[in-house]
């Protein structure tokens, strides 16, 4: 294993893993309270319909992925917002129209492209430097924002009407928060996959709730098993030469259904039941 | 308006800290309040009565600045609706209704408090020691204090009203809106809630806007109550507004005042 380490390109995808699951697992915090979750699906979706037009087209497709990502957390925002539809059934749409897309950019190209289908599953041990520059800089972009205004994304996680009622300004903290889930999509697209990358903003924070209910502890946690389950699941990747994104995913599931199993929510509930 | 004038009579000298003037709030084609004129004075507890859908959680969302009027106007210290300014809304403490939010929200009853803390403070600024200290002073005037680690969904439905109370009271408001803080509540609890209210109302002096189902509860607490159903039937003290001949008009002829000024379904009254 430590021959491996030596490895330029392992040594590149464990940084992008570590970062890419850092950050999927912190926005994920927000993200779960918020009741945001469908959101992150039809974003990857949608910033992969950006990917494949940009391939078919010859424009940057992380630029396109970009605008994708963003148009569908804005037009999911202003829905939401306007309450004339469910937020599920708006994300439904939006979800299966850009899948849709995608599949027609794919199917108009003339030649198989095997760096689009990279993108659909995820490839992390074919990170590049410059890649890697890009999850970088996205990254401390979305942390630093986050971390900047992480008072009042809670309070708009927790209750958004209350929020706005004791004066924080939530309607365009509601927005600054989808417009973080879009870009943290983008960024993770190339690392587990536009399929995939739901998985890494859900699960570590779905674990973590599992376990605390304090807010910071909460936030740590996700973050602690967002980065583990990354980075061992590249190493288990390269090592017993299995695609990456599902063995970031299967163990980060295998932690979750473990912290279900001893979760001291869990132990107080089923001991609540019986002092009745 | 009419029914206003008496109300109007009583609080003459004061400045009102809310003021309606012909109001309507709702959507064109689906007014949930139509002409509205109401003035609310500084340090006054008034109570908001009405039947279901009568629009007492609308008067409550423009009053926090949530719902500006479709027609015409609502001033909130001052202000135009649409021009309050968060530091304005800082200052108007607000208890949901229960059910609103999520009470198993990953979250200890300090966090909770502390929240009340971010809009006074504004972007950026991160809370310190002072706010740390406000809070735990609100927490103490709900006397929870001694549960400010635990997480909030432990708590029972009277102490996470406490919490939520206490919240309010961390924003340091000129105001508090609570919108029916004793539904779900058993009956002493029920009272000990209303009891809180009426000591902050009291220590504080606190203009206090309280939503309510229970009129029987709140009759002897409250300056003035507010009678809704869609329009203003009428405000003004207890005495003046619980009489059968407006109760009759807003819930039916059912409702009866007994010997003892309690208001009741008169069915109840003939089996007992």
């Amino acid at each position: 294993m430590l021959d491996l380490l030596a490895y330029d390109f392992i040594q590149r995808s464990l940084l992008a893993a570590a970062m890419v699951g850092g950050l999927c697992s912190v926005i994920g915090v927000f993200v779960v309270l918020r009741g945001l979750a469908f959101v992150g699906a039809g974003t990857s979706h949608a910033a992969f319909a950006g990917v494949a037009l940009g391939y078919l087209m010859g424009w940057p497709p992380l630029l396109l992925a970009i605008l994708f990502g963003l148009a569908t957390v804005w037009i999911t925002g202003w829905v939401e917002e306007r309450g004339r539809m469910k937020l599920d059934v708006s994300i439904g749409i939006l979800y299966t129209t850009t899948m849709a897309l995608g599949i027609l950019f794919i199917g108009l190209m003339k030649t198989y492209n095997a760096e689009v289908y990279g993108y659909l599953f995820g490839s992390v041990l074919s990170v590049t430097p410059e890649e890697l520059r890009i999850i970088g800089a996205l990254s401390v972009l979305v942390l630093s924002l986050l971390l900047l205004f992480a008072k009042e994304l809670y309070f708009i996680a927790f209750d958004q009407e209350m929020a706005e009622a004791s004066g924080v300004p939530a309607r365009q903290m509601f927005f600054l928060l989808l417009t973080l889930v879009a870009l943290t999509v983008v960024v993770s697209l190339k690392t587990v996959g536009a399929i995939l990358v739901f998985a890494m903003i859900l699960i570590p924070a779905s674990t973590a709730y599992q376990l605390t209910h304090s807010l910071t502890t909460l936030t740590l946690y996700s973050a602690f098993f967002g980065i583990t389950t990354s980075v061992s699941g590249v190493l288990i990747s390269a090592i017993w030469d299995i695609p990456s994104g599902p063995a970031i995913v299967l163990l980060a599931t295998v932690i979750f259904f473990t912290a279900v199993l001893f979760s001291p929510k869990r132990v107080r509930r089923t001991g609540a039941a019986h002092s009745h | 308006m009419s029914v206003e004038g008496t109300s109007e009579s009583v609080s003459t000298g004061r400045t009102p800290i809310i003021r309606f003037d012909h109001a309507s709030f709702g959507f064109p084609g689906l007014i949930a309040l139509q002409e509205i004129s109401l003035s609310i004075y500084d340090g006054e507890f008034v109570g908001v009565i009405g039947p279901n859908g009568s629009g007492k959680t609308t008067l409550c969302r423009a009053v926090l600045g949530l719902l500006p009027p479709v027609e015409g106007h609502l001033h909130i210290f001052d202000c135009a609706c649409s021009e309050l300014r968060c530091h304005h809304r800082a200052q108007i403490g607000y208890l949901p209704q229960k059910g609103v939010v999520d009470r198993n929200f990953p979250v200890t009853v300090l966090e909770t408090v502390m929240m009340g803390r971010y809009g006074a403070l504004g972007l950026l600024k991160r809370p310190g020691k002072k706010d740390r200290q406000i809070a735990m002073d609100a927490l103490a005037q709900v006397d929870m204090e001694s549960h400010k680690d635990t997480a909030l969904g432990h708590l029972s439905g009277g102490q996470q009203q406490r919490v939520f109370i206490a919240r309010a009271l961390a924003q340091q408001p000129k105001v508090l809106i609570l919108d029916e803080p004793t539904t779900g509540l058993d009956i002493t609890m029920q009272h000990n809630v209303i009891e809180l209210v009426q000591h902050l109302h009291d220590e504080l002096k606190l203009t206090v806007l309280l939503i309510t189902h229970d009129i029987n509860m709140i009759r002897l607490k409250v300056d003035r109550l507010v009678l809704l159903k869609t329009r203003l039937y009428a405000a003004g003290p207890p005495t003046d507004v619980l009489k059968p001949e407006i109760l009759h008009q807003v819930y039916g002829k059912e409702l009866v005042i007994t010997e003892k000024d309690l208001v009741i379904v008169e069915d109840y009254h003939h089996h007992h």
